[in-house]
């Protein structure tokens, strides 16, 4: 049979008896199917789970089911899941994941259940599970296994204050140099005002360090080992720990998100390196509403490459019922409650959403939305998900490039000791099964 | 009654009290036991990074004796307990003399004053990072406006570990001190009549009298706050996580990291009960000190 004949024959046939069969189910496909059932969703009380469950009724009233909320902070919430998981307990039915730190992990320990049948063969008509990020899903694919949907697109994006660049004579920096440049200047032009924060936090540095690296044309490893001292690695740890050491806050070790928008909502900071999703909490007040631009982070060598990741949502392998469990899933990754998200600021993972005439709306009523919007396309379009180390042990290969970039902001260290201290461990870590 | 019906009856009755307070016994029993046997059982263990368990026998406890940061830990968790103890035992004793004297002072002031430890102390963790910001807190506005250099405070590998016992000492000073005002009001009246026919001075009085009675009282309080220093570490880990580095990095933080974020469950388990083994230890020295200075 040649090719021509078994696609007519066989092939064909098969897909559309496929096709057909989903769309069967999609028309069969009964919200209420659960009724009466409770499900257990741990989440970290994040803006992510906030603007979730602030329709937390809705479900319940869709589904007729009930709708557990176990909320803690993020490190908290990961203790719990820990705890459940390693008891193979059936407590936790969905939880909230970040692929790009833990999946590797997670997947390895078989704590996920494959979404991938339900994902196709049980969904509601509306559903559309093609219109989600196709990176976002990509992500959280794991030997083949899709272990969670996108609940967000977020990533780290540079805010600056137009009114102290007009002051200051400074235009839009394009480039990581001309942002050295403009601390350099703002440091000499005003001096109430902190040229520039980002994360220094030992576990939190990963996140914006990743996109300085990238962008610099800087790899995590290279050849199976190690690569943060290469001179693109050693590049990255320099400027980065160099724009905190020189141009950050007092105590910049310590500062994370928190911090950070603090320092900038209040006034006392001209250029910020943190997340979009902070975007509510920097703009809370409108103090910054109009002296606030957005872009991606500057280029490199390499050019953009953003860091973009995205919160997901998992079903416990151990869950007792996957299939409700997946309703409550489906429901809150629908374009209709992303949607509705979307319009509190958390960026919606379908481009679709993006699109939305209302959403558009809500969009273009400030420029700075716009520019939020703007910067979070180039996310989606250009980013990497990489955050730390694509091992295993990724969430304590971000220790060590927190220690490296501490170790150089408090002067501990040279930059050669620093990466090479940091590649000693990291090597190990990378060797470890 | 005939001896041996009355040993019956004492036997019955024995029975009966054992069958009664049984459930209780089994339940404290399973309560304490279980958590230690399994935990004990867990650091023989090897974790992988996903997950996977096998028998490691001795490993977990010989990689402490390598492990660089076990070391570490060790050093930090006992610069805090020395320090912080110190302080909170001179503090409290000072603090309960105060109350002790000031009869007069108001219910409102006292309140105050012993206010701190009834804080959660991820509250007071919270409070006292805002104060110590070096960019936003208040703690070098008023260094500035005394015309003082501003500190790094949290943010310092220096100084870390000297504000993180300042801020424990702000809590728990008052616990010492409302112990030693227990044991201020107890001590016997006539021994201060007696000094002061004798004309002993106000100083004098307190380091022959009030001191070495008040001795047995100070270490009780001395060993209530070593079991909570050794285990340090809701307070670090709300301010620095362990940071700057690993400058305030202690044996609890650095055991609850490898368990609960690199899921290394069987080496935490060493780790945790190796500081069991420090604070049992340091009990137990303490207690031997009690009975040094009992009167």
């Amino acid at each position: 049979m040649n090719a021509r004949m078994f696609a007519a024959r066989i092939a064909l046939p098969v897909l559309a008896v496929i096709a057909f069969t989903g769309e069967g189910r999609a028309a069969d496909f009964d919200w209420k199917k659960f009724q009466g059932k409770t499900v257990t969703f741990l989440a970290n009380n994040n803006p992510v789970a906030q603007a979730l469950l602030t329709y937390k009724d809705d479900f319940e009233k869709q589904t007729g089911m009930t709708l557990k909320v176990d909320g803690y902070q993020e490190q908290q919430m990961r203790q719990r899941l820990v705890t459940v998981m390693n008891a193979h307990s059936d407590e936790v039915d969905v939880f909230m994941t970040l692929p790009s730190r833990e999946g590797e992990q997670f997947a390895a320990a078989g704590w996920y259940a494959d979404l991938s049948a339900m994902a196709k063969n049980e969904v509601a008509k509306e559903y559309d599970p093609a219109g989600l990020s196709q990176a976002l899903l990509k992500a959280a694919t794991f030997g083949g296994k899709l272990t969670s949907m996108p609940m967000n697109i977020e990533g780290p994006i540079f805010y600056y204050r137009t009114d102290i660049f007009k002051k200051c004579g400074l235009e839009q920096p394009k480039t990581i140099k001309e942002v050295e440049a403009a601390a350099e200047k703002i440091k000499a032009c005003d001096s109430s005002v902190t040229p520039f924060v980002s994360r220094g936090l030992k576990p939190a540095v990963a996140y914006t360090f990743s996109n300085m690296l990238h962008n610099i044309g800087g790899s995590y490893i290279a050849g199976g080992k190690s690569n943060l001292c290469s001179a693109k690695g050693k590049e990255a740890l320099d400027i980065y720990s160099r724009l905190l050491r020189d141009f950050g806050p007092p105590g910049v070790v310590n500062y994370s998100f928190q911090q950070i928008s603090a320092l900038y909502r209040g006034g006392r900071a001209a250029m910020s390196f943190e997340s979009s999703n902070e975007l509510r909490t920097v703009m809370d007040g409108g103090a910054r509403l109009k002296d606030t631009a957005l872009i991606p982070f500057p280029a490199g060598e390499a050019g953009q490459v953003p860091t973009v990741i995205g919160w997901g949502m998992a079903v416990s392998s151990y869950s007792k019922q996957p299939d409700a469990a997946w309703y409550f899933v489906q429901w809150a990754t629908s374009p209709a409650v992303q949607k509705k998200m979307a319009l509190q600021g958390i960026a919606p993972p379908r481009p679709s959403v993006a699109t939305d005439p209302e959403y558009r709306k809500w969009i273009d009523e400030e420029p700075v939305r716009k520019e939020w919007q703007a910067a979070l396309d180039v996310l989606a379009t250009k980013g990497s998900s990489e955050v730390g180390y694509p091992i295993v042990a990724n969430p304590e290969s971000r220790e060590f490039i927190g220690q490296a970039v501490q170790d150089l902001i408090l002067k501990q260290k040279s930059v050669d000791q620093a990466c090479a201290d940091a590649d000693k461990a990291l090597d190990a870590l990378i060797a470890q099964k | 009654m005939s001896d041996s019906a009355a040993t019956l009856t004492q036997d019955r009755q024995r029975l009966e009290l054992s069958a009664l307070s049984a459930p209780a016994v089994i339940f404290t029993v399973a309560m304490i036991a279980f958590p230690v046997i399994y935990t004990v059982w867990l650091s023989f263990q090897s974790f992988s990074s996903t997950g996977n368990q096998s028998f490691a026998g001795l490993a977990n406890y010989s990689k402490l004796i390598s492990d660089h940061e076990f070391w570490h830990g060790l050093w930090v968790t006992l610069a805090l307990y020395v320090l912080s103890l110190a302080l909170q035992l001179v503090f409290g004793v000072w603090l309960a003399l105060v109350l002790f004297h000031a009869k007069r002072l108001p219910g409102i002031v006292r309140s105050l004053f012993i206010s701190p430890f009834m804080m959660p102390p991820v509250v007071a963790g919270m409070m006292w990072l805002v104060i110590l910001d070096p960019s936003l807190g208040a703690a070098n506005f008023i260094l500035q406006s005394l015309g003082l250099p501003p500190s790094d405070w949290l943010a310092s590998p220096t100084w870390v570990i000297p504000t993180v016992a300042l801020i424990d000492t702000w809590q728990w000073t008052p616990y010492v001190a409302l112990i030693v005002l227990g044991g201020l009001q107890s001590l016997p009246p006539s021994v201060y009549e007696a000094a002061q026919i004798d004309g002993a001075s106000p100083f004098k009085t307190f380091q022959r009298i009030t001191l070495p009675l008040l001795l047995p009282t100070i270490v009780t309080a001395a060993i209530l706050r070593s079991v909570d220093l050794l285990r340090f570490f809701d307070i670090i880990y709300i301010t620095t996580q362990g940071g700057p580095g690993n400058a305030s990095n202690t044996l609890n933080v650095y055991g609850f990291r490898v368990g609960f974020e690199f899921f290394n469950i069987g080496y935490a388990s060493a780790l945790m009960l190796t500081l069991t083994a420090i604070v049992f230890g340091a009990v137990l020295a303490c207690n031997r000190l009690r009975g040094a200075v009992a009167w």
